[in-house]
């Protein structure tokens, strides 16, 4: 029997800290067996996500924050700081732990396995996506698509973002790129080294063109059926907490 | 006499990640620390376990090695883009940076 997971595109583009309460909702539901293995789909506009390890005063350069009117968001999640805009696709997947796709603790592992869905998706659009180790989709060498991941909650999660037709200019002003990041790469800025995905099939596509595209990847990849879906009242409660005394406030945007 | 200083370096892992490491010194030893980057942890709340850990350690290899490997056995944690050695050399690297 194919397996059904809940497809969900709920997102609020103008409120990162909403959309990153739904994002910790979701998973946090699934490992309590009270929401079904999920797959949601979302914008940010104009934002930057830190990881949750990352200190804010050495990765954001604030100045170009404010000038551009950049929000800052931290995500529960390790990892890199990642510039979010109305032309970034996100993804992220909450399957149960112990699911047979991604059965153990081996974090290296989900994100390998968990790209997989998101790369059949981009070769189907002509883009030759390959996964690359640690956390990245890369097209001919460049960046497309970085992920990030846990296992907690009794939830194995990935999330994604994918450059569809993101400004690439902002990102290279809003983040501070450390000088030893950069000279291990033997590259000189960040824009060098990231695509989008415009870019590489030169021609206009949609991060609807996008979603869709990995939809299909999904369902094919690892066999399940995406049939769309809500969050229940309990999830949105959850929400409305994590907004309140987490995603909203700068003590745990800002002062990590 | 005591001194107290603020030590800090950018730590690149081979083929992985970044580790951020700020702490104050005094007489050799840790005073606190504040470890950043964009590795990952798991559990990620086992981070600051880790800097409570390295407080009043002495800035040598040997013992920071020790005390690093104590953690991840005792924890469980697991690092991805970093390996214990990895904050063993950003710690030290400290002294140099």
């Amino acid at each position: 029997m194919v397996e059904t997971w809940r497809l969900i595109d709920l997102e609020y583009r103008e409120d990162p800290f909403r959309n990153m309460s739904v994002e910790e909702a979701i998973p946090r539901a699934v490992g309590e067996g009270a929401a079904p293995n999920t797959v949601r789909f979302w914008h940010n506009s104009n934002t930057i996500v830190l990881g949750c390890f990352q200190s804010a005063d050495l990765e954001v350069n604030f100045d170009a924050c404010k000038a551009s009117g950049t929000e800052i968001v931290r995500r529960f999640t390790g990892g890199g700081a990642v510039y979010h805009d109305a032309g970034n696709l996100n993804y992220a997947i909450s399957l149960k732990r112990g699911h047979p796709l991604v059965p153990g603790n081996d974090l290296q592992l989900v994100f390998q396995r968990l790209s997989e869905g998101t790369i059949a998706g981009l070769k189907s659009l002509g883009v030759n996506a390959e996964f690359q180790p640690i956390n990245d989709i890369q097209v001919d060498g460049k960046k497309v698509s970085g992920a990030a991941g846990s296992i907690r909650w009794g939830t194995t999660f990935h999330h994604g973002c994918i450059l569809v037709a993101s400004d690439l200019a902002i990102l290279g002003k809003v983040l501070n790129v450390p000088r030893v990041k950069l000279a291990d790469r033997h590259v000189a800025s960040v824009q060098k080294r990231v695509t989008t995905i415009r870019d590489e099939l030169q021609k206009e596509i949609t991060t609807r063109d996008v979603r869709n595209a990995i939809v299909q990847g999904i369902e094919n990849v690892y066999n399940v059926r995406l049939e769309q879906g809500q969050l229940s009242k309990s999830e949105a409660a959850n929400v409305k907490e994590l907004y309140d005394t987490k995603y909203s406030t700068s003590k745990w945007n800002l002062e990590q | 006499m005591i001194s107290s200083s603020i030590l800090s370096a950018d730590y690149k892992a081979p083929g992985g990640k970044m580790l951020r490491v700020r702490l104050t010194e005094k007489n050799g030893r840790i005073e606190n620390v504040k470890i950043s980057g964009d590795f990952f942890l798991i559990p990620e709340d086992s981070l600051p376990k880790l800097e409570k850990m390295l407080e009043d350690t002495r800035l040598d290899e040997k013992e920071l090695k020790l005390l690093v490997d104590r953690f991840f056995h005792g924890t469980n944690a697991q690092g991805l883009g970093i390996s214990p050695d990895d904050f063993v050399k950003a710690i030290l690297s400290t002294k140099s940076q």
